[in-house]
């Protein structure tokens, strides 16, 4: 059974005439993989990770053909609250995904509403807040916090509702590259102890290609290729896609382009030195 | 050009500490640090949106202490993140138009003006659209055309990588260049390492307020400590070229940039492989 | 004056008798005191109103705040002084100032103290619906954030030429536009940012909520009530049977 399956969707935003998504037939299974999302600038890769979760057809108002399946449920037939746990997304800004007066409560919101038991919610919350190493944090208010902590809040008030597939639409965007760098590393973390898959639209591709599993390219509102790691970033799309390509693939492709080199292009320095050790 | 002479001053709290700055006509200076070390501070300095408390600045040799915002704005020019904090008029060329009013120009020379503009930064095919209409890219270049209509001596941006795929990014550099060309002086803050180390030949540090560190980039952007204090990270090419050295390349701690990593392992593959065919 | 009026209603997290107290019966106590201080036109039964938020203030330990709302009303006591004192009696002026002390103190109490999110789950234990109590402590919790972005849109349009001040109403009018639009539109889409990280938690879901915090009327709570209880009892006695009143109570002064 898939996790999410597409099937011959398009979707175009009301008062739009082109398509933001033409035609996808994605499939994620439940592999528990970390998967790359990266495209060119455009809201290809916002709207297909909206439609994840139902918030579109359902939230956002638009035209729309086709199917999506969220294990084997129609987003149309079933509400978003149902969806959400199943699939949770962490969005770009964490000011605007932080409501409560305390980290406390900002992570016991999504159960709350869901009517799990008090019990219940207490010792999910310790759960979560300890995977995210934000215990010390549980009574600061939001305004206290740095962005790093802010978005690790956010995941954790996602991740306490126990999705199978944690979305996150570029995480970094608002984050020096330290901390960017720790968060990507937590990402890591919860995907191999929670056992879940993840998905993230990133543009920063040097700092996460060491981590993916799986890339998914989009290009003009169409899924152009999703592969494993190494079978994308060597082929011809990744190439022509106009992206901000990771410096040690721009030195590789140059060696491949003098042809003095033969092998797969690494996708991270350790990578990277052990191909040019054992030729 | 312009000369920062020593100045602490309170926010609520001490927000610049001990700033000694000497800026020259021309120069393309990157600032760098962790979010809330000062850069926005600093820079709102430098067109009297914030006037220090202690301290003078000068520029052009005049002090800036009495000038008014409107009339800075004229010389210094920041171009802030958010583009939609900009944004307001009925048409593209009236947001244009709206940027030159200070200026007092009668209405054909006003108009020439913005046809030039639209011109440069190709945005006549949306001259009469509303540019709350427009993509995120193309509001970001409204954003930096409004200013530069005004050509201010001094441009300063605050994160403009941000969010760009490499086409953008390279536009982007195109319209650096042609201003330094014009004598402009560039200042950019930003988090993109990679950008600031392949392009950016002057880095200053900022941390809890203070200067740290003023230099050359490749220099400034190679100390480990400086890094640390600042949550960024080392490039990749340094990265690269350290962990080779550590793995028995000779050497290799000596290389910087992408080019010069990209050399050296066209010589060592060269080398092994004429090696190799004459066994 | 007006930014730092405001600031003497922000909520600020202490631990102090009334900061501990069930927000249900800090909105009694705000009644009462303007009841209360409806009740007189007398300068001497006010000031003692006046008098008994003091030590309440002390106890809450908001006493600076406190008297920051006070300060920031000093425009609004002036023009009250000037216009009462010419056309009915400076005693009477005092007395409206007082009056105007009073109810302004009892609410700045009220907003020093209580959590936003405290005051939503008191709405809601009043029967008010769920989503218009959270819209409530929604709109608080993003007051500093809008507040940071009208900043953000004040600066960004100064760098362009933009100038606050202009001559002439229909010139200050038009002025705001630049800042007006930005912010609305900017409003819109976190709105929009908002809402669906709220469905992506399963806002609105049809399942019964459960309330993880909750606010308990306690007996500290039940003996503050009985307090203001008898409090507001007394004055309604004193002015229903106001003749009987000793002579100092309806002293005013000569003017």
């Amino acid at each position: 059974m898939d996790l999410i399956r597409f099937e011959k969707f398009f979707y175009r935003y009301k008062g739009n005439e082109e398509y933001a998504l033409n035609n996808i037939n994605l499939r994620i299974e439940k592999d528990n993989n970390f998967v790359l999302l990266c495209g060119e600038t455009g809201p290809g890769k916002t709207t297909l990770i909206r439609c994840m979760n139902g918030l579109i057809p359902q939230f956002y108002s638009g035209f729309y053909k086709g199917k999506v399946f969220i294990n084997e449920v129609n987003t149309v037939e079933t509400s978003i609250a149902n969806l959400s746990t199943e699939v949770g997304i962490v969005f770009q800004n964490p000011e605007n995904q932080l409501i409560a007066m305390n980290v406390e409560h900002e992570i016991a919101f999504g159960l709350e509403n869901l009517g799990v038991p008090r019990k219940k919610i207490a010792q999910k919350i310790e759960e979560s807040a300890s995977l995210t190493e934000i215990e010390h944090l549980l009574d600061k208010a939001p305004f206290e916090l740095s962005g790093g902590e802010q978005q690790r809040v956010a995941i954790a008030s996602i991740l306490v509702l126990e999705p199978k597939l944690l979305i996150l639409d570029e995480p970094t965007a608002l984050l020096d590259p330290q901390m960017a760098r720790k968060i990507i590393n937590l990402l890591k973390e919860i995907q191999l102890e929670r056992k879940i898959t993840i998905l993230i639209s990133e543009h920063r591709l040097d700092l996460l290609l060491p981590f993916a599993d799986q890339m998914i390219l989009m290009q003009n509102g169409k899924v152009i290729e999703h592969n494993t790691l190494e079978k994308t970033i060597n082929g011809d799309n990744f190439q022509k896609l106009n992206l901000n390509k990771p410096v040690i693939y721009s030195i590789f492709m140059k060696l491949r382009e003098e042809n003095l080199f033969e092998g797969q292009i690494p996708s991270s320095i350790p990578d990277a030195i052990n191909s040019l050790k054992n030729r | 050009m312009i000369k920062d002479v020593m100045y602490t001053y309170p926010n609520g709290t001490l927000a610049l500490k001990d700033i000694n700055l000497n800026l020259y006509g021309g120069e393309f200076i990157g600032i760098m640090g962790k979010n809330g070390a000062g850069k926005t501070t600093l820079i709102r300095t430098l067109n009297g949106l914030i006037r220090p408390t202690h301290g003078d600045i000068y520029i052009n040799d005049k002090n800036i202490s009495s000038t008014t915002i409107a009339t800075l704005s004229k010389k210094v020019g920041i171009i802030f993140q958010n583009a939609s904090h900009q944004l307001f008029a009925n048409t593209v060329e009236d947001e244009i138009k709206f940027s030159l009013k200070s200026f007092n120009l009668n209405k054909e020379e006003s108009q020439i003006r913005t046809n030039e503009i639209l011109h440069q930064f190709n945005l006549e095919k949306y001259r009469e659209r509303s540019p709350l209409n427009l993509s995120g890219g193309e509001s970001k270049k409204l954003a930096i055309a409004s200013i530069i209509c005004r050509d201010p001596d001094i441009l300063i941006f605050d994160e403009p990588t941000l969010g760009q795929d490499a086409k953008e990014i390279e536009s982007f550099l195109r319209l650096i260049e042609k201003e330094r060309e014009n004598g402009k002086t560039i200042i950019i803050i930003t988090h993109n390492i990679e950008f600031a180390f392949e392009f950016i030949p002057r880095t200053i540090l900022m941390a809890e307020g203070k200067i740290i560190a003023d230099g050359p980039t490749q220099k400034v952007l190679n100390c480990e400590e400086l890094i640390d204090k600042t949550s960024l990270i080392l490039p990749q090419s340094r990265q690269f070229s350290l962990a080779l050295h550590s793995k028995g390349f000779q050497n290799a701690d000596t290389l910087f940039s992408k080019a010069d990593v990209t050399k050296y392992l066209m010589q060592f593959l060269k080398n092994s492989s004429e090696r190799a065919q004459k066994r | 004056m007006s930014l730092e009026f405001l600031n003497a209603f922000k909520f600020m997290r202490k631990d102090s008798f009334l900061h501990n107290l069930d927000p249900r019966a800090k909105l009694f106590l705000a009644i009462v005191y303007t009841v209360s201080a409806l009740l007189f036109n007398q300068i001497v039964p006010l000031f003692f109103i006046f008098l008994s938020l003091i030590p309440l203030v002390i106890i809450g330990k908001i006493f600076r705040q406190w008297v920051k709302s006070i300060r920031g009303l000093s425009f609004l006591v002036i023009f009250i002084l000037f216009l009462n004192t010419l056309f009915i009696s400076l005693s009477f002026a005092i007395a409206m100032i007082l009056r105007i002390f009073i109810m302004v103190s009892a609410f700045s109490i009220f907003f020093l103290t209580v959590d936003p999110n405290n005051l939503a789950l008191s709405l809601i234990s009043m029967k008010l619906p769920y989503e218009f109590a959270f819209s409530f402590s929604l709109a608080f919790r993003f007051v500093p954030t809008i507040a940071k972005e009208a900043q953000n849109i004040m600066d960004a349009q100064q760098s362009r030429g933009y100038e606050m001040q202009e001559k002439g109403i229909i010139n200050q009018i038009k002025n705001l536009f630049p800042l007006l639009i930005p912010l609305i539109i900017c409003s819109i889409k976190r709105a929009f940012n908002v809402a669906e990280a709220l469905e992506s938690r399963a806002f609105g879901s049809k399942k019964e909520r459960t309330y993880y915090y909750t606010i308990k009327y306690s007996l500290k709570d039940w003996i503050f009530t009985i307090y203001l209880i008898l409090f507001l009892t007394t004055f309604i006695v004193i002015k229903i049977q106001f003749n009987l009143m000793p002579e100092f109570f309806s002293w005013s002064l000569p003017v």
